[in-house]
């Protein structure tokens, strides 16, 4: 039996961040929010690597960040997709889907 | 990390801050919502805390990730920096060959430099070194005239123990040295020191022990030396058992004890000597001249150490209460000599100097600092010269690259990254050059030193050491950053918009290259005018020569009492040996003296004039002492009165003869103006019991004495038959080689034991002594003329350019009726501009390093109209005929091809 969460696994965090970034720009803690959310709290967001991937990928320039007031008020660092981020995205979807197909093949022609 | 990190980016404090506050901001949002769900306030943000796993451990992560991004890049850079690079091979020759030639060069004279200028001296603490020096008459015979002071005046100030941890004094000669009793003796270099000389340096044995002041007390009774290491090896192969042998100092048996560490190569830089020998055996190591405790003696150098925390200008105050007392005192001494009161006055007005010394004395610094200094200069303007060479190539390279470069920043590149790429390609030629350049230098060194003497070039290495290495290194990498700068510095101004719109990668540059010429032609011409002035300083001092017809002539040294002779045996031993050469076949004509013609050194004292009226001469006179005939051996004339003859050579142990002198014309001049000197009185030195009894009974041509360029006074005195040695001069028929060994035959028929000393011809003395002036017109003349090539390359390179790059203007003015010859002018006017430019700014920094050349210089001013003008012309021609080609290009472009252009 699966356990109630799963972790995030490696790698895949840049591509669930550029994808919720996609819908609109966010800070920090809403993007981790919004992944638990949207995924009906299946996946959990280990705070500590969150904000390294996000610093990674505002220096890849898939990302830009600018400070701006949030809905409560306070100043939040908001992070936004650029055009290069959405091409990645792009390719990252592509990739992925190749790649659970072909899982989804190979369980398949498993049984 | 957190260094590294601040150190490779200027912007992060604002990175750390934004960090922080994102952090923060994210755990109240976390609290808020927790506090929500109905934990307390505490509960809220432990639990806070332990989800985002640490706030400083989350720092930590994301600065990783900045420098990983940041490495990625720079390896990035580097690559492709290397790939872009062997894709255009001529580029990078060209411009890795400049870089070669200009790193290569300062490097070699950065190695030469360093050895003889900047190092310190390989002893203990060497910056509290100090040269203690007599300011002021010293009333004392002038034995060589550079800082020197007498051995008990050494040892006086060895009780000056307040201000100095230890005074050590040392004198610099020459002595005959066996390495046993019965074989060959060899001149070698030697240094006479105090005991303290060794514990004040702070100088450690590599064998046995060294001097200490107990080996330095009753005169003559320390027979001990010790050896330099380098000696040990080369004379004696480093043999284990040398503790204890007994070596023949000058005929004189002394026991070694010890070897000096191999790091220590004696305070004279450029000159190692062979063995050190106590103070107190003085005189074994000079026979003849004992004046070890004359205190009116002047030929030792005193360095002290100086107390900790004291600085020279300290010490040196210090010093004073003292030195005014002991003055005084000195003046009532016994044997204080009589002097007028004027010299009393001078000599009670004398004060102790301090400077400090941890660089160490040299001879040879003195002879070739300032030349050294001035290749020095005309090196970094050559590297200045390639540097801008390399420059504009980039900024080609660069115009070339604009399709490339508007492609990255329409791709969203940052001005950093291209920025920082095009560093990349410049540090890569710089490493490239440099390292060229590291494998030239060596080369270039072993040429500058086949200019200095012998002694000099054993001393002197031209390994590429540690310091070579980071000085190359450094100067590499700023140059890299240099020549990367103009084409960086242009892309970053360049507003994006322009880059976009096609046409200005192509025609941008042009005008920058053309400043850049500029500044290369200034420099060539700058270093031209050099070469030319040094060619002729050359050239007019070999044009000039020594004033009487050196070939023919080998001169050499015969001095018995270093051979062990008694003074009457060494007397007799030179007479027959004169006998000897005399009746040789080969032999024209012979003559003794006690004087070393151009070799650098003379004999100089002033001298009292019984004119009109009794005076003293302005100016130290050079004196020699000759036996009859020398005039007529060197070739020269007397033109005036008579030579010297047998009559005036008083017979040994009579001092009642008739004393008499021949002057050159110069003195004759100087002191008698027209009359003739004949049958004037002379008497040498200044002080008033000076006795005016030598008569003047001739007058010979000028010649020169130390070196070609000096203009000299001089007086001849007859060389006595009781000279104990003397420097034998020989007008040869034949070869002087063949000469030679028919002379060494004659000599050792009178004994074969006694060697001969310097033995030369006087060709070769003339050659010597002008090794400097032939260094810098070789050096000046070879920088001159790659400074040329370098900067023509340049100018060529522009005018190319800007023809390819406006083929179709100059089509389209063709097409509408301009003349081939506009077409021309349009090319030639551009570089008649850059060279009219180059020169202007030349001319005000000649003038500026005028004074840097001057003392160099023979026979002609450093701001020298002719030498301005053809050097002016020759750069001119130069560029001019390099221009030709592109305007010869331009002229020929056909209208309809250069429309089908592009």
């Amino acid at each position: 039996m699966p356990p109630s969460r799963f972790p995030i696994p490696q790698g895949t965090l840049d591509m669930l961040i550029l994808q919720i970034l996609s819908l609109e720009p966010l800070h920090g803690y809403a993007i981790a929010q919004r992944i638990e959310l949207i995924s009906k709290h299946a996946v959990q967001v280990n705070q500590g690597s969150l904000y390294p991937a996000l610093h990674r990928l505002e220096l890849k320039r898939w990302l830009q960040a600018e400070w701006r007031p949030s809905d409560t008020g306070r100043e939040a660092k908001f992070y936004a997709l650029t055009k290069a981020g959405k091409k990645q995205l792009a390719l990252e979807k592509q990739s992925w889907e190749r790649l659970s197909g072909a899982v989804r093949l190979i369980f398949e022609g498993g049984e | 990390m957190r260094r590294l990190l601040n150190l490779l980016n200027p912007r992060r404090q604002r990175l750390e801050r934004d960090l922080d506050r994102e952090l923060r901001d994210h755990l109240e949002r976390r609290v808020a919502d927790l506090r929500q769900a109905g934990l307390s306030e505490d509960d809220a943000r432990r639990q806070a805390a332990i989800e985002l796993g640490g706030v400083e451990q989350v720092q930590e992560d994301v600065r990783e990730t900045w420098i990983w991004r940041w490495l990625e890049d720079a390896l990035r850079d580097v690559r492709y920096a290397a790939r872009s690079l062997r894709r255009s091979p001529a580029f990078t020759a060209t411009a890795v060959l400049s870089l070669a030639i200009g790193i290569g060069a300062s490097a070699a004279l950065f190695s030469l430099v360093d050895q003889v200028l900047f190092r310190l001296l390989p002893v203990r603490d060497p910056e509290h070194l100090v040269l203690i020096d007599w300011k002021g008459n010293s009333l004392s015979d002038n034995r060589g005239t550079y800082n020197l002071m007498s051995y008990p005046i050494c040892r006086d100030l060895q009780q000056q123990d307040r201000l100095f941890e230890g005074v050590l004094c040392r004198s610099a000669l020459t002595v005959d040295l066996a390495a046993a009793a019965g074989e060959r003796a060899d001149p070698v270099r030697a240094e006479i020191v105090s005991g303290t000389y060794f514990p004040v340096l702070g100088v450690s044995a590599a064998q046995g022990r060294l001097l200490d002041a107990g080996d330095d007390g009753e005169p003559g009774a320390h027979p001990v030396v010790v050896l330099s290491h380098a000696y040990w090896l080369q004379a004696l192969g480093g043999a284990p058992d040398v503790v204890g042998r007994r070596v023949l100092v000058n005929n004189f048996p002394m026991t070694v004890i010890g070897v000096a560490s191999a790091r220590f190569r004696g305070i004279d830089v450029g000159e190692v000597p062979a063995l050190w020998i106590p103070a107190a055996m003085k005189r074994q190591a000079t026979p003849g001249w004992d004046q070890l405790l004359e205190r009116r003696a002047a030929w030792m150098q005193v360095l002290g150490r100086l107390r900790p925390g004291l600085t020279a200008a300290e010490a040196q105050a210090g010093l004073q209460p003292w030195f005014k007392s002991m003055l005084d005192e000195d003046t009532r001494r016994e044997g204080f000599p009589r002097v007028s009161a004027e010299q009393r006055a001078q000599f009670l007005a004398s004060t102790l100097v301090v400077t400090p010394a941890g660089h160490g004395h040299s001879p040879l610094r003195r002879r070739i600092d300032q030349p050294l200094q001035v290749l020095m200069a005309g090196t970094l303007l050559l590297l200045l010269l390639a540097s801008l060479n390399v420059a504009s190539l980039f900024l080609a390279r660069g115009a070339a690259r604009g399709r490339e470069i508007r492609t990255r920043l329409a791709l969203g590149a940052s001005r950093r990254r291209i920025l920082s790429l095009m560093l990349a390609d410049s540090l890569w030629i710089a490493l490239l050059g440099g390292s060229l350049g590291l494998v030239v230098a060596p080369l270039v060194s072993r040429g500058l030193l086949s200019f200095l003497p012998t002694e000099a070039g054993l001393a002197l290495s031209s390994r590429v050491d540690a310091r070579v290495f980071a000085f190359a290194f450094v100067v590499s990498v700023m140059t890299g950053v240099l020549c990367g700068l103009a084409p960086a510095w242009r892309a970053a101004r360049v507003p994006l918009a322009d880059w976009l719109r096609e046409r200005t990668g192509a025609t941008g540059g042009v005008r920058l290259r053309k400043v850049l010429v500029v500044g290369q032609l200034a420099f060539a011409l700058v270093l031209l005018v050099g070469a030319g002035l040094f060619v002729q300083t050359l050239t007019r001092l070999v044009a000039q020569g020594p004033g009487f017809p050196t070939s023919g002539i080998v001169s050499f040294d015969l001095n018995p009492l270093r051979a062990g002779y008694a003074p009457a045996d060494a007397s007799r031993a030179i007479r027959s040996a004169l006998a000897e050469v005399r009746a040789l076949p080969a032999v024209e004509s012979v003559s003794v003296g006690g004087l070393n013609l151009l070799s650098g050194g003379s004999w100089n004292n002033p001298m009292t004039i019984e004119g009109d009226r009794r005076f003293v001469t302005d100016r130290l006179v050079h004196m020699g002492a000759v036996s009859p005939g020398f005039f007529r051996t060197l070739g020269t004339a007397v033109i005036a009165g008579r030579d010297f003859d047998e009559r005036d050579v008083q017979p040994p142990g009579d001092g009642s003869g008739a004393r008499v002198a021949v002057v050159n014309q110069a003195f004759a001049r100087r002191y008698f103006g027209s009359a003739s000197p004949l049958g004037r009185r002379i008497g040498s030195g200044d002080r008033p019991d000076v006795k005016t009894d030598i008569e003047i009974v001739g007058v010979v041509r000028d010649f020169s004495y130390r070196n070609l360029r000096e203009q000299s006074e001089q007086a001849f005195f007859p060389f006595g038959g009781d000279s104990p040695a003397g420097m034998f001069y020989v007008r040869v028929r034949g070869t002087p080689a063949a000469a030679l060994a028919s002379i060494r035959k004659a000599v050792g028929r009178v004994d074969p034991i006694l060697p001969l000393l310097s033995v030369r011809t006087l060709d070769e003395a003339v050659d010597r002594s002008l090794t400097t002036e032939r260094m810098l017109a070789t050096l000046s003349g070879g920088f001159g003329i790659v400074a040329l090539l370098l900067s023509v390359v340049g100018l060529y390179g522009v005018m190319a350019f800007v023809v390819t790059s406006q083929t179709q203007e100059i089509g389209v003015r063709m097409a509408l009726g301009a003349t081939r010859g506009a077409a021309v002018w349009l090319v030639i006017a551009d570089a008649v501009a850059m060279i009219a430019a180059g020169t202007a700014i030349a001319l005000p920094c000649l003038w500026a390093v005028r004074r840097l050349v001057e003392a160099q210089l023979f026979g002609v001013h450093a701001i020298d109209g002719p030498t301005i003008a053809g050097a002016s012309l020759l750069l001119a021609l130069v560029a001019l005929a390099a221009a030709m080609l592109p305007a010869w290009r331009a002229a020929s472009i056909s209208p309809t091809e250069a429309l089908r252009f592009e």
